[in-house]
């Protein structure tokens, strides 16, 4: 119980600090809406091409901001010298790890509700209960990439070249949850049964439990200076 | 300080010589043991009725496949090895798989279109659930790569690596199933799963199989062992700089 205490009062300062300066919340949301309104010139809307890649639009647009928030996850810790001191705070380095997932998931999903809010304007899917199913998937696939996400920042964090670098691994390593996530979405949006989004989800929820426990586990080794 | 360090030099001096001797004693077995594959995926296996010829490229191709995800299991033990002992043996160890991956995963997937192109007129054959999940390992190697010239050396490069070895290994099985099951879920125009094979052309594969795993192992260790040298030479360019 305290443990989760911890976590919920780390995460709540970094979702405090967020909601304080809107800047970074917005910039992301305008980059976001900005990819949506490249497609929508890129694709031609309404023709029966565009709707097939449909789904891969849509996580297009939700992957790339969120890389913007997770990269710069350490970055106000990095810069105001307050590493050091949750660091030396009597709390565990992977509740640490686990407060950051939280709060960063969090901050993602927000985003990722407007967009796909702009999306359903912009490209005009079906909008049913069943398209509603892309929610959960959205929430699962997105703490996936938290995990993997905010663990690498963290590796990242003092390299010069992190821009570069952290997109590197951070792709690399999420392509199964990029493909489990557009497999879903392609099914709930094209198909007229559904039969493996079941098993989309399950994927998505191993690769979150997986990493997350990982994270949890290694985050000790990746802050030490 | 200098003492310890001379003792840790010796230590690593010997380490590097192990391998360096193992890799002596499994040099000769490998060399005969790749004959014998040439051998018998060139004359022994019999001709593919369909595919003709071309089909005898898959004894490397495939043994190449498999050994490549073999790797990864030194990547994830070598990550763990440092992450725990913080010697730099395991560091070395990673490394040197993900150095060993990355050339089997090369060989794969350029071995793989020249199967593909007369067998089934494509270079690549992008839903192919093992064309795309031998590309991702390429991919998790060349980041793994990337992310060690990014540091400077140091204990903070060898965890960092060290925690992405680990994560990048956890991967491969997850990718294998999500690719599998969009394989599943998308239409398949070829497969390959019913495909019985002869067993002259087992046996041809076994062969080929053991060749590419001792290989793989001779490379590792020598890669190991050169690693370890270039640590120990480092170091002693960094004491004598010191002295002066």
């Amino acid at each position: 119980m305290r443990v989760l205490g911890q976590i919920w009062t780390m995460a709540a300062k970094d979702l405090t600090l967020t909601a304080r300066s809107t800047h970074s919340f917005l910039t992301t949301l305008f980059f976001a809406l900005l990819i949506l309104v490249i497609f929508n010139f890129a694709f031609q809307p309404g023709v029966e091409a565009t709707r097939l890649s449909l789904p891969g639009i849509l996580w297009v647009a939700l992957l790339f901001p969120g890389i913007i928030q997770l990269n710069n996850s350490f970055q106000r810790e990095q810069e105001q010298g307050t590493f050091q001191a949750i660091l030396l705070s009597p709390v565990d380095r992977g509740t640490f790890f686990l407060s950051k997932c939280l709060s960063n998931w969090i901050f993602l999903i927000c985003i990722d509700m407007f967009i796909l809010l702009a999306f359903t304007v912009l490209f005009n899917p079906r909008v049913t209960l069943r398209f509603l199913m892309v929610v959960p998937i959205i929430l699962v696939a997105s703490a996936g990439f938290t995990a993997v996400g905010t663990l690498f920042a963290a590796m990242v964090v003092s390299l010069r070249a992190r821009e570069v670098v952290f997109p590197v691994l951070f792709f690399s390593i999420i392509i199964p949850i990029i493909l489990a996530a557009v497999s879903a979405t392609q099914e709930i949006l094209l198909r007229e049964q559904l039969e493996y989004v079941g098993k989309w989800i399950q994927i998505l929820v191993a690769f979150d439990v997986i990493f997350l426990s990982a994270g949890f586990l290694v985050f000790e080794y990746v802050v030490v200076e | 300080m200098l003492l310890s360090s001379k003792a840790l030099q010796i230590s690593r001096l010997r380490s590097a010589g192990r391998c360096l001797k193992i890799s002596g004693w499994v040099l000769v077995p490998t060399y005969l043991v790749m004959l014998a594959a040439i051998y018998a995926a060139f004359l022994y296996a019999p001709t593919e009725r369909v595919m003709g010829d071309v089909q005898r490229i898959f004894y490397f191709h495939v043994s190449a496949a498999i050994v490549s995800f073999a790797v990864f299991i030194g990547v994830f033990l070598g990550g763990i090895g440092y992450l725990v002992t913080r010697d730099r043996f395991w560091d070395s160890l990673a490394a040197s798989s993900v150095d060993v991956g990355l050339f089997l995963t090369a060989i794969v997937l350029t071995t793989g279109p020249i199967w593909s192109k007369p067998a089934w007129n494509v270079w690549l054959k992008w839903d192919d659930p093992r064309v795309l999940t031998e590309l991702i390992l390429l991919v998790i190697c060349v980041a793994y790569v990337i992310l060690r010239t990014a540091f400077p050396e140091g204990h903070r490069k060898y965890a960092v690596c060290a925690v992405f070895g680990i994560i990048g290994a956890l991967d491969v099985p997850i990718i294998y199933m999500s690719v599998h099951w969009w394989n599943t879920f998308h239409p398949v125009v070829i497969t390959m799963s019913e495909v019985k094979l002869d067993p002259m052309m087992q046996q041809a594969g076994l062969v080929a199989l053991s060749a590419f795993l001792l290989l793989a192992l001779v490379l590792l260790l020598q890669r190991v062992s050169i690693r370890l040298h270039d640590m120990i030479t480092k170091d002693i360019l960094k004491n004598l700089r010191e002295q002066e």
